[in-house]
């Protein structure tokens, strides 16, 4: 299988934005919460990396929560 | 590193008068230059237009290495300003952009959360960061524990106006000399500094390899810091290229050139009338010198129009006459004197023709002192006494006459108070123009300048007939040109002088000195003593 994105490096940001979106939406499965993070990731490169872990998983709760709707 | 050139620059006032006209000269890289003038001659207009404030009406500016400027206002800052908006203001072009991107989209984030306004605000911290900004918290954290002796997230937030003008000017002093511009305009950057203030600020000023273009009215710092002297006078500028200890020399000289050139220039423009003239009339008579006359008329013409050389700058019209008298041969006595809870007792003999400075702790009772030698009401204990025929007078610091700041000096002048009879307005503004002050006879004392105000105050002391002199802080709010004219009239005057300053310049004319320690202890040094720290007092 192929991924739309490629995996980034494994970063602290992005596995924490992970862990607490998959508990603020149980109703998603974890690939698409996955999916969504890494992209939001892959867009945001070259936001500074101080801000990036708050950036990250404020655009990926933004795109979940648009889905759901 | 960076430099400045200005060229041929002009500006004219709102009013049509031509302030400052071909004003031409360099500021090569890592110079540090001095800015002198009257109050009113141009020197911050001139800033402003290297600053870019304001575009010259002709000439150009050209500069490299990034501007850091540093403005007068400093340090009497009462809004709301906060130190990170400080320090933003005083950062380069770059950071203050994008620092205002950043406020920008994190506004609209709070209203707005959604995808589109998280990108824009990922795109300014981005820009923020390309900007050097977060580098410039790194600088702005050293500024801070520098200035304030506190990291920058402590402070930040905390407004200018609960730091004292001292702190002020410390902080953007630290924040310019540390960031990134090569080339500084700094206006009046000693002023709120004590004197301990201003020998850092020598220091760093001395060893920083930027450019520096400063104004300063303090004589000490001028001759330790300036290695040339841009002088605006007569409405253009010039440069002395040495230090300010050879300036005074170099401007008379300068002066006494302009003069013989001005001098050379009338005595052949007369020459060549009297040409024109003579052949004027041997033309009449004789067809044969027609050629002549006209070819001497043309000569006139190309003479007059090619215009005269500058003219030498008017001297400052300031002829201060402090007579004073013979007194008692002490002047004043004190005897285990104790102002109540500011000193411990002391004595103190000054005699006749003495010139003592009073030096010390800011709230160790100086200014006190003063006042109860010049017969006002301070609680004390201990003796203390004037000599025969000594009569005191009182120079106040500026903000010290409310009572004053609707009245015109022409009304003081008029109406006299004890100790000094009124006189008719013909003496009056005759005095007044001595002192520089004919245009403001009129004028509400509250709206005169600092220097003009202090000038007025010498101006009543003169009239008084005072034999001792008691004087608070004279130089404060004069320019370097009228300081010098109090000093030479201090010189000339017959009697006795106190005086409390922290000018480090104006001391040296002095040759006693009464120091008001912080531990209480009142002394006498030969030597003026300046490093004594505020006084602490449970507030």
């Amino acid at each position: 299988m192929t991924l739309a994105v490629p995996p980034t490096v494994p970063d602290p940001s992005v596995r924490s934005a992970i862990a607490r979106l998959r508990q603020e939406f149980p109703e998603l499965a974890p690939g698409p919460i996955v999916l969504v993070v890494r992209t939001c990731r892959e867009e945001l490169r070259g936001s500074p990396d101080g801000a990036l872990p708050e950036l990250v998983e404020r655009l990926a709760r933004q795109r979940l929560r648009v889905a759901l709707d | 590193m960076g430099y400045v050139d200005v060229s041929a620059v002009r500006h004219t006032l709102s009013d049509g008068r031509v302030l400052l006209d071909d004003v031409s000269f360099r500021i090569g890289e890592g110079a540090r230059a001095a800015l002198v003038g009257e109050n009113g001659a141009g020197k911050t207009t001139l800033l402003r237009i290297i600053a870019g404030d304001l575009a010259p009406e002709a000439g150009s500016i050209a500069r490299t290495g990034g501007l850091g400027v540093m403005r007068q206002f400093i340090g009497s800052v009462r809004d709301d300003t906060t130190v990170q908006r400080f320090l933003v203001d005083l950062s380069p072009p770059a950071v203050r952009e994008a620092w205002d991107a950043v406020e920008a989209t994190e506004l609209t984030l709070m209203e707005t959360d959604d995808e589109r306004s998280q990108m824009a605000y990922a795109d300014a911290l981005a820009q923020w960061g390309d900007a050097g900004g977060y580098d410039a918290e790194v600088t702005w954290d050293t500024v801070t524990v520098a200035a304030l002796g506190v990291p920058y997230e402590r402070c930040k937030y905390r407004e200018l106006s609960t730091l004292s003008g001292g702190e002020q000017k410390r902080l953007a002093l630290e924040a310019l000399l540390r960031g990134p511009d090569e080339v500084l305009l700094l206006d009046e950057p000693d002023n709120y500094l004590d004197v301990p203030g201003k020998r850092w600020l020598e220091e760093r000023l001395l060893e920083t390899r930027k450019t520096v273009l400063f104004v300063s009215h303090d004589r000490e710092l001028l001759a330790r810091v300036a290695d040339r002297v841009v002088t605006v006078e007569g409405g253009t500028a010039w440069v002395h290229g040495g230090g300010f200890g050879s300036y005074h020399d170099a401007r008379t000289a300068r002066h006494e050139r302009l003069a013989e050139l001005r001098r050379r220039w009338d005595e052949e423009h007369q020459r060549l009338m009297e040409l024109v003239r003579t052949l004027q009339q041997q033309a009449a008579n004789s067809p044969d010198m027609a050629g002549r006359y006209h070819a001497m008329q043309t000569r006139l013409a190309k003479f007059e129009a090619a215009g005269p050389p500058p003219d030498r700058p008017p001297e400052q019209r300031v002829a201060m006459r402090l007579r004073g008298g013979r007194t008692g041969v002490r002047a004043v006595i004190a005897e285990q004197l104790e102002l109540t809870g500011l000193m411990q007792p002391f004595d103190l003999e000054v005699w006749y023709g003495d010139r003592v400075g009073v030096l010390g702790a800011n709230g160790a009772g100086k200014s006190h002192f003063l006042r109860l030698l010049a017969g006002q009401h301070v609680t004390h204990t201990g003796d203390w006494r004037l000599g025969a025929r000594v009569v005191p007078g009182f120079f106040a610091q500026t903000h010290a006459h409310p009572e004053w700041h609707d009245r015109t000096p022409v009304d003081l002048l008029w109406h006299g108070e004890p100790g000094r009879p009124g006189v008719d307005r013909g003496r009056a503004m005759a005095a007044l123009r001595r002192y520089g002050l004919a245009d403001q006879g009129e004028q509400p004392f509250r709206t005169m300048s600092g220097g003009q105000q202090a000038r007025f105050q010498i101006l009543l002391l003169e009239l008084s007939g005072a034999t001792l002199l008691l004087l608070d802080e004279p130089t404060d709010n004069l320019d370097v040109l009228s300081a010098e004219a109090l000093e030479e009239a201090l010189a000339a005057f017959e009697g006795t002088v106190l005086a409390v300053t922290h000018d480090r310049w104006f001391a040296r004319s002095f040759d006693r000195f009464v120091v008001f320690g912080a531990d209480g202890r009142v002394y006498e040094s030969a030597e003026p003593v300046f490093d004594e720290t505020r006084v602490q007092r449970i507030r």
